[in-house]
């Protein structure tokens, strides 16, 4: 039995009533009185000079009340394009007017002249010196002329010594590649650990390939919305759904000169966010500025279309990655190259790259990364950012490898993972993580050691590492005369997470978790608190909240010490009362008692206050598995089997782990088999549900979820956070259990049943 | 643009309307009458987030006109719940953790009743099937049918 009541149960969550009931409120359910309704006006062009912005037709239509361009932003900051758009759709002016439906009228009214110019849309071809270029002249050098470079200044610099033969045999060498300049480049990441040329010479067997991951949304259910209100004296009230609302307040305040205290946000629910909700993005400006210029609320809301082709979604990328290992199964090198599509603003995840490591000893490792430029929309955090991509390369190249030398792919695995107090490859120590235990608990859930596959049928495997990060967060608790406690901090609800919040409060004063009450404030009352994302809040939060408890403890402590007149050390909380140790008879005093009690005394109510902001966290690893059959005939891809194991450290609530882990594998497996943002001549030509397919629960079995818990030195209770993980392994586990099934391997996602199709004509069938 | 009476039964109370023609019943339900339980997630009925109760029929409310259904039955996710008492279907995406961000959850329930209410004896099989125009990004949809074969056994068994 577990020694926690609260902690660690299957409660309901708090919000789980006005979920059900359509009571909660999202960022479109606000509605203040006497609220316009916004529209972004947006380019028809993927790549193009604006010659001009005509607004006189739209502002004539009845009921338009204003309209904003970029002469409106006063800090010059980007918020619609001016001179040049870099992607069909990009914002060029928004128009408030009286009714969604003339907003939208006004916003095709408004005139825009267009010099179209040559588009690049595909990282391989904007890295060529012949694509057009997005942003004036940005090259780089590759890898290999990178390293040269760096040699020759290196060598340069020393002036106490004659390099100049050196030097010049270095510069002969740069020579040989001419064409390693990159185009477009929007940032770069380079990683190095060993040698990889002397670790693939020691290697038995050396594989090579490219895997293409694309661009997928984040696909939250509810889209981008927010609600801004300026008063007369200039104060702004934002209403945002979003996983930050502090970050709101800062982007707002740096992009129109506004202090922070004249700027709340109050954060809405949030129908899924995912990684896509942070910082000032698309619509929160538009509003404000709106709102400003008409002096009355406005609502700016997009609509699934323009989601699509102005989201901020998770980069596609281009791996090329090789991998050196001995006949007996040791990995001894991996390199790899990536070409991030980071669209027309820099900011893809390119440092995951390093996670083609995963969690082995690879003892000679070399990582280079790219952002690339191309005339698509920005990309913003999916769920574990970059990893999933990463680790698609890293994990499908393992099985490739563990095939060719007649290895079983779990048992390669366990053999090459790394152990507490390994090296991790370009990082610190392994701390104790439940890597060799994850994987073997998915393994025998699956029943992997005796599995059969009928004809065409497969069985695939993957690992997938992430750290959870953390951030500022603070929580108060108060103890009311009833005996009730409510909690108040500023961290958005991640689909639970309030609820985890509470329960760690209810488990320390030891009250029941119906007693427990929580409200999270706005930017002008709660503390500040970190974005919830990044799989940070039960590690903050959690935290946190527990030394807020801890803190309202003690003054409980002290209050029944002086109420009962006994010594601190004689006292004991334990089921919502102090009682007197050992006494007989028995002696206690309530919490409700204590709460009133403190009304009255020199040090005043029960306020307990947390406040946290760092300590090292524990990496985590999802396991899956995957059994599936493929028809060689449509090439259609069925799935039979899923199951997902995660480390999870400790899990507060196994529901809502277990959701997270069902979740986010079902999202990777989209990403594997169904999920890709297409673009023709002119930017995106699948914005909507029907081109762009995400599962539905007909193409789904259920998913099996197994919890794992090796404790997180300073985790809550030894917690770790589990939004991302899940998402991490699903894509190489999906191409795996297909390769398995028909022998070939599809190196491209998604894996369509054309491409099923393809790759088994490709291999004689 | 010219404005229509229409006379809108929801939830069983009537409103009597003057509505363009070209509002959805959804734009009706969120902007004019204030119930905003029904969500917009794509405006072209492919995610089912909109999905109300019309005579019986679960359709999604965006892609119906306000005008086109005049007099007639609406239920939506606020008329769900009666005397202070969740129906099987609420009580059970509430155990079984059915819903995480909650915004596909109206629609996946009144979905859900509209099946229920047709015939509760479908295989998990049969309900991953009917259920397959509502779209949840957050479950994997694993604990929704859970829920929904949890409240299936609850009504079969009450009935």
């Amino acid at each position: 039995m577990s020694e926690y009541t609260v902690v660690g149960q299957k409660v309901a969550r708090v919000d789980a009533v006005e979920k059900v009931t359509g009571a909660a409120q999202y960022g479109a359910d606000v509605h203040p009185p006497g609220m316009l309704y916004g529209k972004i006006v947006r380019s028809k062009h993927a790549h193009a000079n604006i010659r001009s912005i005509d607004t006189s037709e739209a502002e004539k239509l009845p009921g338009v009340r204003a309209i904003v361009t970029q002469d409106d932003v006063p800090s010059g900051r980007r918020v619609f394009a001016t001179d040049k758009v870099l992607y069909l759709g990009e914002p060029l002016a928004a128009v408030a007017a009286t009714d969604p439906d003339v907003a939208e009228e006004a916003a095709e009214l408004v005139k825009i002249e267009y010099e179209v110019l040559p588009v690049v849309q595909d990282v391989m071809e904007a890295i060529q010196p012949s694509a057009p270029r997005l942003h004036g002249d940005a090259t780089k050098d590759g890898p290999n002329r990178r390293g040269i470079s760096t040699q020759i200044r290196r060598l340069s610099r020393d002036k106490e010594n004659d390099h100049s033969d050196e030097i010049s045999r270095l510069e002969a060498a740069l020579e040989e590649y001419p064409d390693e300049v990159y185009y477009n480049i929007s940032a770069e990441s380079h990683s190095e650990a060993g040698d990889v040329e002397k670790g693939f010479a020691e290697s038995d067997i050396v594989v090579e390939d490219t895997y293409v991951i694309p661009r997928v949304h984040q696909t939250y259910m509810e889209p981008h919305v927010s609600v801004a209100s300026a008063d007369s004296s200039g104060k702004i009230t934002v209403w945002a759904s979003t996983q930050g609302p502090f970050a709101i307040r800062s982007g707002i305040a740096g992009t129109l000169g506004i202090p922070l205290t004249q700027i709340n946000v109050i954060g809405t629910t949030m129908g899924g966010g995912f990684g896509g909700r942070f910082g000032v993005i698309i619509t929160h400006i538009p509003a404000v500025l709106l709102s400003q210029k008409t002096g009355r609320p406005v609502r700016v809301q997009m609509t699934r279309e323009e989601e699509f082709i102005d989201g901020r979604p998770a980069p596609g990328c281009v791996i090329k990655i090789k991998t050196g290992a001995t006949n007996e199964g040791h990995i001894l090198a991996r390199e790899a190259l990536a070409f991030w599509d980071s669209g027309s603003v820099s900011g893809a995840s390119i440092g995951s790259t390093i996670r083609v490591r995963g969690v082995y000893k690879i003892p000679n490792l070399k990582v280079d990364a790219y952002g690339v430029h191309t005339n698509k929309s920005g990309t913003a955090a999916y769920r574990a950012p970059g990893a999933p991509q990463a680790i698609f390369a890293g994990e499908s190249q393992l099985d490739e490898i563990a095939e060719r030398i007649g290895m079983d792919p779990v048992k390669f695995r366990l053999m090459n993972m790394r152990e507490e107090g390994d090296l991790v490859p370009a990082g610190a120590e392994e701390p104790k993580v439940g890597y060799k235990e994850t994987l073997e608990a998915v393994a025998d859930a699956a029943g992997w050691w005796d599995r059969e596959a009928e004809e065409n049928q497969g069985w695939g495997v993957a690992v997938g590492d992430w750290t959870n990060g953390c951030g500022p967060g603070g929580v108060y608790v108060s103890v009311h005369e009833d005996g009730s406690v409510r909690i108040f901090h500023g961290s958005m609800d991640i689909t639970g997470t309030d609820t985890m919040i509470s329960q760690i409060i209810a488990e320390i004063l030891t009250v029941p978790y119906g007693n427990v009450t929580i409200r999270r404030g706005d930017t002008d009352s709660a503390p500040y608190s970190t974005g919830s994302g990044g799989s940070v809040v039960t590690f903050t939060m959690g935290n946190t909240a527990k030394l807020a408890a801890e803190d309202a403890h003690q003054r409980i402590l002290e209050l029944a010490s002086e109420r009962l007149n006994m010594n601190v050390d004689n006292l004991e909380l334990k089921e919502g009362a102090v009682h007197v140790v050992s006494a007989d008879p028995p002696k206690s005093i309530s919490l409700g008692e204590l709460g009133a009690y403190s009304l009255s005394t020199t040090g005043g109510p029960i306020v307990g206050k947390g406040s946290f902001a760092r300590q090292p966290s524990t990496p985590a690893l999802a396991a899956q598995i995957a059994k599936v059959e493929v028809d060689p005939g449509t090439g259609r891809t069925r799935v039979l089997k899923l199951i997902a194991s995660q480390d999870v450290g400790y899990a507060i609530n196994p529901m809502a782990v277990e959701g997270q882990i069902e979740g986010g594998t079902v999202q990777g497996y989209a990403w594997a088999m169904m999920e890709e943002m297409q673009y023709g001549e002119n930017g995106n030509v699948n914005p909507g549900f029907v081109d762009y397919r995400v599962p539905t629960s007909a193409d789904l079995p259920t998913v099996e979820s197994v919890i794992v818990e090796v404790p997180a030195p300073n985790g809550p209770y030894g917690a770790k956070g589990v939004g991302e993980p899940p998402i991490t392994p699903t894509l190489a586990t999906m191409a795996n259990a297909v390769k398995d099934a028909i022998g070939v391997r599809v190196t491209e996602l998604p894996i369509k049943p054309e491409k099923v199709v393809q790759a088994l004509k490709s291999n004689g069938h | 643009m010219a404005k229509h009476p229409v006379s809108l039964k929801v939830n069983g109370d009537e409103y009597d309307l003057l509505i363009e023609p070209r509002k959805t019943l959804l734009a009706v339900l969120r902007d004019t009458i204030g119930l905003t339980g029904t969500k917009e997630g794509c405006s072209t009925g492919d995610c089912g987030a909109c999905t109300v109760i019309v005579d019986g029929k679960a359709v999604t409310s965006c892609m119906v006109l306000g005008v086109t259904v005049s007099e007639k039955e609406i239920t939506t996710i606020e008329g769900l719940a009666s005397d202070g008492e969740l129906h099987p279907l609420q009580q059970a995406f509430i155990d079984t953790g059915g819903y995480q961000c909650g915004f596909c959850t109206p629609g996946f329930i009144m979905a859900s009743k509209a099946l229920l209410d047709e015939n509760p004896e479908r295989s998990e099989e049969e309900f991953r099937y009917e259920l397959g125009g509502n779209i949840c990004r957050c479950t994997g949809y694993t604990k929704i049918l859970e829920a929904v074969l949890k409240a299936a056994e609850e009504v079969r068994t009450s009935a």
